[in-house]
């Protein structure tokens, strides 16, 4: 939105009225975007494959369970924090949810409500720790990645948990409208992530939190209340991919979502959220995401080696990173 | 101020539940527990045995020191070795390093300080069993290493090597895969994480095979981390290739699970086959159900035992011709896949 | 070559983007002596001693140490030269020992690095010794006092062979009796022959110590003096100078009932016994040298950190006050001392910086209603003659002056009763100051209570219907608008 013209707003001449849509403005903001389209396009000559519906409906899919999580860490991240628990939240939400959901045991609810609130909980704890606490979120959360885990492999004896309820397989396995229930859901999310930090009070504050911390509290914010409710909802958004990947491999694992927690990160960082704080968007993320999930998916198809994988994605984070850096810079 | 205080109380009524539900299914699923108990029993069971039978002849000791006994596969393998040690009547000692190197190697200290006879190791990790074996030689104490193969330099300072031969799993798997095929097809091999004894071994093992058969082709080799997830994202990519595998072959069988599940969406599973390393009792399950064609067991038991018997050897003195000794993995197929229902006690 | 002067400026200046800091200092300092620099804050004393110890390289002039002319890049030529500094902030490595400090970056070894610990508690325990400083070299300096800190700093001075030794008020955070021990120790410098510039607001300890003062006011060096030559009230003349007409934009407005009074507001260590009022339609300003308490009462009352003892009054009502929130919800604004680390969300747009405290108002079911703040924002604005091209502009690209209209706008939006600045048009440009001024008149015309920190004498004088006066934590008075001068408050500011 601008300013209507008529309106008589002086302009200072430090700051130039018409300014210029310049290659580089464009690329602050616009760069990731550009980044994924240009990989499309390669990658679609490189492969005939990778334009085909059930292609492109893979890498959305195969990417929304990160995805997800990538959004709660992006608020986590704006408020200078950092959720190093996603993986191993995911890993204990997996295994208490399959354990609850054999089939004719208990209803749907049951399983839903105990991941759901298992990764309230450990988002709650990780937010109490660091807000009340005041121990660095990196500290407090790889505590949490180290206990979930832990908890998780002493739950399940270390083996994954199978037979599980088709019903519940339906979060993992099932469709809406053609439409597989994940994406359902990571567009749903994305949505829903997207309105909550662009156009609420709880948005705002995120921010605000993020931007000045002294300045928000001076400003009236329960800064302390609000980085648990921050995240608390993180932990909510992992316990949801958690429950969502358990049903799609049909299995409760006490190793899965290993490293989920760096993808989650390199998502959110990749689409131009600042581990500096304050900055950063859930589309942007969705971006971030993309890239690696399109990445992954061209580079597989393409029959690059694993290594040579590695090494690409962490490429691409560090250039991410570099951008990042430049674009505070400028301001 | 109010509101925090009821949230604090839901969490610590939660975390207290989920410890609660933790340590519930702990019990339930007994076999997990049971190694530490049984070990302290039958060390201290044998206290007096000792005294029965003491007198002409001591009584052999011998020590383990095992690496975690919070885990399913190998609490067969420790179950196995006490059945051993009851029947030939010596004295075992079974100590857990919580897979902890450091812990591991105290526990070595402690035995060459009591003098034992032999000692069985299963290292934490196989790159640092040096120092432990330096403990053990010092003391003129044979060490058997079982399970995990320790690196070429350790091999010379101890008495034996009981295991299975990573190389042969994968040689046997590739090889059933082939039969199956009539030699013939397009291979995709799913490797565990990159840079595992196993995981080189495992796909040596496969290539080597691949490369006895001119009509087998190696056309796809990446990581799925050991997970089914991953297994199935790859699996997935690899359809969209567009490239035709006739098999899949996976360092595990998680990642051949996850295979089959993508295959099975794609509706490609009855012209691929999968197959996989372990024997879980989930891979038996698919294996059973002729989704996942032929997996490699890798026997617990029989680990324990030799084990323990060359143990024993070793206490004695006696002198063995070939120190690496091989406890064959057994290829799992359909047709005998009831037997091993049997050995996981289903 | 000798002479009669170890430092001897002249013509020094030194310009930052839109200040003249120093402007063409001529500055003689005798060898063997205490010269006192005086001068309000801002007046270019600091600036001035950076460029002595070479943090800061001047713009022109010259430089002459022991007669000789020199160019400084860093302070390890000072150093190296014998111009030590001991800064108003201390530094230590607070987890090293005394002789650790005294030594760092010259450590004595053994040859391979190895550390001669010995050899340095033993040469860190002479210097000390020579100042008659009675500390272990062996202690962890985190377990030391302030003012024992400072004294490790000096003997690592001395240690560096120091002629020249700069204070910057070295008393601002030591109690009575160390101040009695640091001047003992200035004297036994200088029977060394050690040339001490002492930089210090407070009027007794430098007419105790100094032998020559010099005083500064808005960059320019005012005379040189000796300190027997002058008395308090000849040195605030020539610190306050000639009045400079400047026009406020302070215009009568109706006062009414008490809006805030606090009664014998104390924080321990930070002011006590604090008592005032301010009424509807007045602006109280409150006047005093950093670090006399201003800023700490005004945290107090807005709840930043609570005050130890002392009630808060509102309306006549009492109140409790624990948090900014708390303050909010009784109807108060704080626009605070530092822009940018206590007030503006530098990442965030103009509009997001505006409607944070009054987010609620916006808000339907934790919905912000877009158009609705943007319309507000937008009259803000324009109201506040706010100079951005649009209401998403980030922060970070407003000039001073705007940012702080915009956090101006921010507490005005709220609609407070109360309005507190802290220094309200620091490092602001000329325009925007006057807009803000015309501004505070026209609220106090409207009936809110406003409070005002300044140290612009002029500011505090030409705005203020009634000035409290702070000097090291406690009021020292109160002046009426027309019974107030500069001289005066200078008095009681300085006592």
């Amino acid at each position: 939105m601008s300013i209507n013209p008529n309106e008589s707003v002086a302009v200072s001449p430090s700051i130039p009225h018409h300014r210029k849509i310049t290659f580089s403005h464009l690329m602050n903001k616009y760069g990731m975007l550009f980044v994924l389209i240009a990989m499309v396009i390669l990658m679609s000559f490189l492969s005939d494959a990778f334009l085909a519906t059930q292609n492109l409906i893979n890498i959305v899919r195969q990417i929304s369970f990160v995805g997800i999580i990538a959004m709660g860490v992006t608020m986590v991240i704006i408020t200078t924090g950092i959720d190093l628990s996603s993986g191993s939240v995911v890993a204990l939400v997996s295994v208490v949810a399959a354990s609850l959901a054999h089939p004719g045991e208990y209803p749907l609810i049951i399983p839903i409500a105990a991941g759901l609130c298992i990764g309230i909980c450990t988002g709650f704890i990780n937010g109490f720790i660091t807000a009340k606490g005041k121990i660095p979120a990196f500290i407090a959360t790889l505590g949490m990645m180290t206990a979930a885990r832990g908890l998780a492999l002493l739950y399940s004896g270390g083996r994954p948990i199978g037979n599980l309820n088709e019903s519940f397989l339906v979060l993992g396995k099932g469709t809406i409208l053609g439409i597989p229930f994940p994406i359902v859901m990571f567009i749903l999310i994305g949505i829903i992530s997207h309105l909550l930090l662009s156009k609420t009070k709880f948005g705002k504050y995120t921010y605000a939190i993020g931007g000045n911390e002294q300045a928000a509290k001076i400003a009236g914010i329960n800064v302390d209340r609000y980085r648990i409710m921050i995240y608390a909802y993180a932990g909510l958004l992992t316990a949801i991919a958690g429950m969502m990947l358990t049903a799609r491999i049909s299995s409760g694992q006490p190793s899965l979502g290993l490293m989920y927690e760096l993808d989650a990160i390199a998502a959110a960082v990749i689409g131009g959220t600042s581990l500096n704080g304050g900055i950063g968007t859930i589309p942007g993320t969705i971006i971030g995401a993309l890239i690696i999930g399109v990445l992954n998916n061209g580079l597989d198809l393409l029959g690059v080696s694993s290594y040579w994988q590695q090494i690409l994605k962490g490429a691409i984070i560090a250039a991410a990173v570099l951008l990042d850096s430049r674009k505070n810079k400028r301001a | 101020m109010r509101k925090n205080k009821v949230w604090a109380l839901v969490f610590i009524v939660t975390l207290i539940a989920a410890t609660m539900a933790g340590c519930g299914s702990d019990k339930k699923n007994a076999s997990s527990n049971e190694p530490s108990d049984s070990a302290k029993s039958s060390s201290s069971a044998s206290a007096p045995a000792d005294g029965k039978t003491g007198g002409e002849k001591k009584k052999l000791k011998i020590g383990a020191a095992m690496p975690i006994f919070d885990d399913k596969w190998l609490s067969y393998l420790y179950d196995s070795m006490k059945k051993a040690a009851s029947e030939n009547d010596v004295d075992l000692v079974m100590v857990d390093a919580k897979n902890d190197n450091n812990t591991q190697l105290t526990q070595m200290e402690t035995f060459v300080s009591e003098k034992v006879d032999a000692i069985l190791l299963v290292p934490v990790q196989t790159e640092a069993v040096d120092p432990m074996l330096e403990a053990a030689k010092a003391a003129n104490i044979p060490v058997v290493v079982v399970n995990r193969k320790p690196n070429e330099s350790a091999l010379k300072d101890i008495y034996a090597y009981v295991g299975s031969d990573s190389l042969v799993a994968g040689t046997i798997q590739m090889e059933k895969v082939a039969e199956l095929l009539g030699g013939k097809g397009n291979i995709g091999i799913m490797n565990g994480q990159l840079g595992q004894e196993a995981v080189v071994n495992r796909t040596q093992g496969n290539k080597n095979v691949i490369a006895k058969y001119p009509d087998l082709k190696l056309i796809r080799e990446a990581t799925a981390n050991w997970q089914r997830s991953e297994g199935m994202t790859l699996m997935e990519n690899w359809i969209q290739s567009g490239e035709k595998f006739d098999a899949i072959v996976a360092n595990n069988d998680e990642m051949a699970i996850g295979a089959i599940m993508a295959l099975e969406a794609a509706g490609k599973l009855d012209k691929t086959i999968v197959a996989g390393i372990d024997g879980t009792v989930d891979a038996l399950d698919y294996v059973k159900s002729g989704k996942l064609k032929v997996t490699a067991f890798q026997d617990p038991m029989g680990q324990g035992k030799v084990g323990l018997e060359t143990a024993i050897k070793a206490a004695r003195g006696e002198k063995i011709d070939n120190k690496m000794i091989d406890v064959p993995f057994e290829v799992i197929t359909p047709d005998n896949v009831d037997v091993y229902f049997k050995k996981w006690g289903k | 070559m000798d002479t009669e002067y170890i430092l001897e400026l002249e013509g020094v200046t030194k310009e930052f983007p839109g200040v003249k800091a120093l402007d063409n200092i001529h500055l003689k300092v005798r060898k063997g002596t205490v010269h006192a620099l005086m001068g309000e804050n801002g007046a270019g004393k600091s600036t001035l001693m950076k460029i002595i110890f070479g943090i800061y390289t001047p713009d022109r002039g010259v430089i002459r140490f022991k007669g000789n002319p020199i160019k400084l890049h860093g302070s390890k030529d000072a150093i190296r030269l014998g111009i030590s500094m001991i800064h108003q902030e201390l530094s230590p490595v607070p987890h090293m020992t005394v002789a650790e400090n005294i030594f760092l970056g010259r450590e004595s070894t053994k040859g391979f690095g190895w550390i001669n610990r010995k050899k340095m508690d033993q040469e860190a325990g002479e210097w000390l010794q020579s100042l008659n400083i009675n500390i272990d070299p062996r202690t962890k300096m985190i377990d030391l006092s302030i003012a024992n800190m400072q004294m490790v700093e000096i003997a690592t001075a001395v240690s560096h062979h120091a002629d020249l030794l700069i204070m910057d008020e070295p008393t601002s955070a030591i109690t009575d009796k160390e101040v009695e021990r640091l001047f003992a120790i200035i004297d036994s410098l200088k029977k060394k022959g050690v040339t001490i510039i002492y930089i210090s607001h407070k009027m007794d300890e430098i007419f105790k110590i100094s032998d020559d003062i010099t005083v500064f006011r808005d960059g320019q060096c005012i005379g040189t003096k000796a300190a027997a030559d002058l008395t308090q009230d000849t040195l605030i003349q020539m610190m306050v100078g000639r009045e400079i007409k400047q026009v406020f934009h302070k215009e009568p407005a109706d006062i009414g009932e008490v809006a805030l009074s606090v009664r014998n507001l104390t924080r321990n260590g930070k002011f006590r016994d604090v008592s005032f009022e301010v009424r509807k339609g007045e602006i109280l300003g409150i006047a005093g040298l950093m670090g006399s308490g201003r800023t700490e009462i005004i945290e107090s009352i807005f709840g930043i950190v609570p005050a130890d003892a002392g009630e808060i009054y509102i309306k006549g009502r009492k109140v409790t006050i624990k948090s900014p929130q708390d303050a909010i919800r009784y109807k108060m604004g704080l626009l605070t001392e530092d822009r940018k680390i206590t007030g503006a969300f530098l990442p965030l747009s103009v509009k997001d910086n505006m409607i944070i405290s009054s987010i609620d108002d916006f808000t339907v079911k934790g919905y912000i209603k877009g158009k609705l703040a943007n319309d507000m924002c937008r009259a803000f604005v324009e109201r506040l003659n706010i100079k951005t091209p649009s209401l998403n502009q980030t922060m970070l690209n407003l000039s001073g002056g705007n940012q702080q209209k915009v956090l101006l706008g921010r507490w005005l939006m709220n609609n407070p009763d109360i309005l507190i600045l802290d220094e309200p048009t620091r490092g602001i440009d000329v325009g925007a100051k006057a807009e803000i001024h015309k501004l505070m008149s026209r609220l106090a015309q409207t009936g809110k209570a406003i409070i005002m920190i300044s140290s612009e004498l002029p500011e505090v004088l030409g705005m203020s219907d009634r000035i409290l006066v702070m000097h090291e934590g406690v009021p020292k008075g109160e002046l009426e608008r027309e019974k107030a001068s500069q001289e005066r408050l200078m008095e009681l500011a300085y006592s």
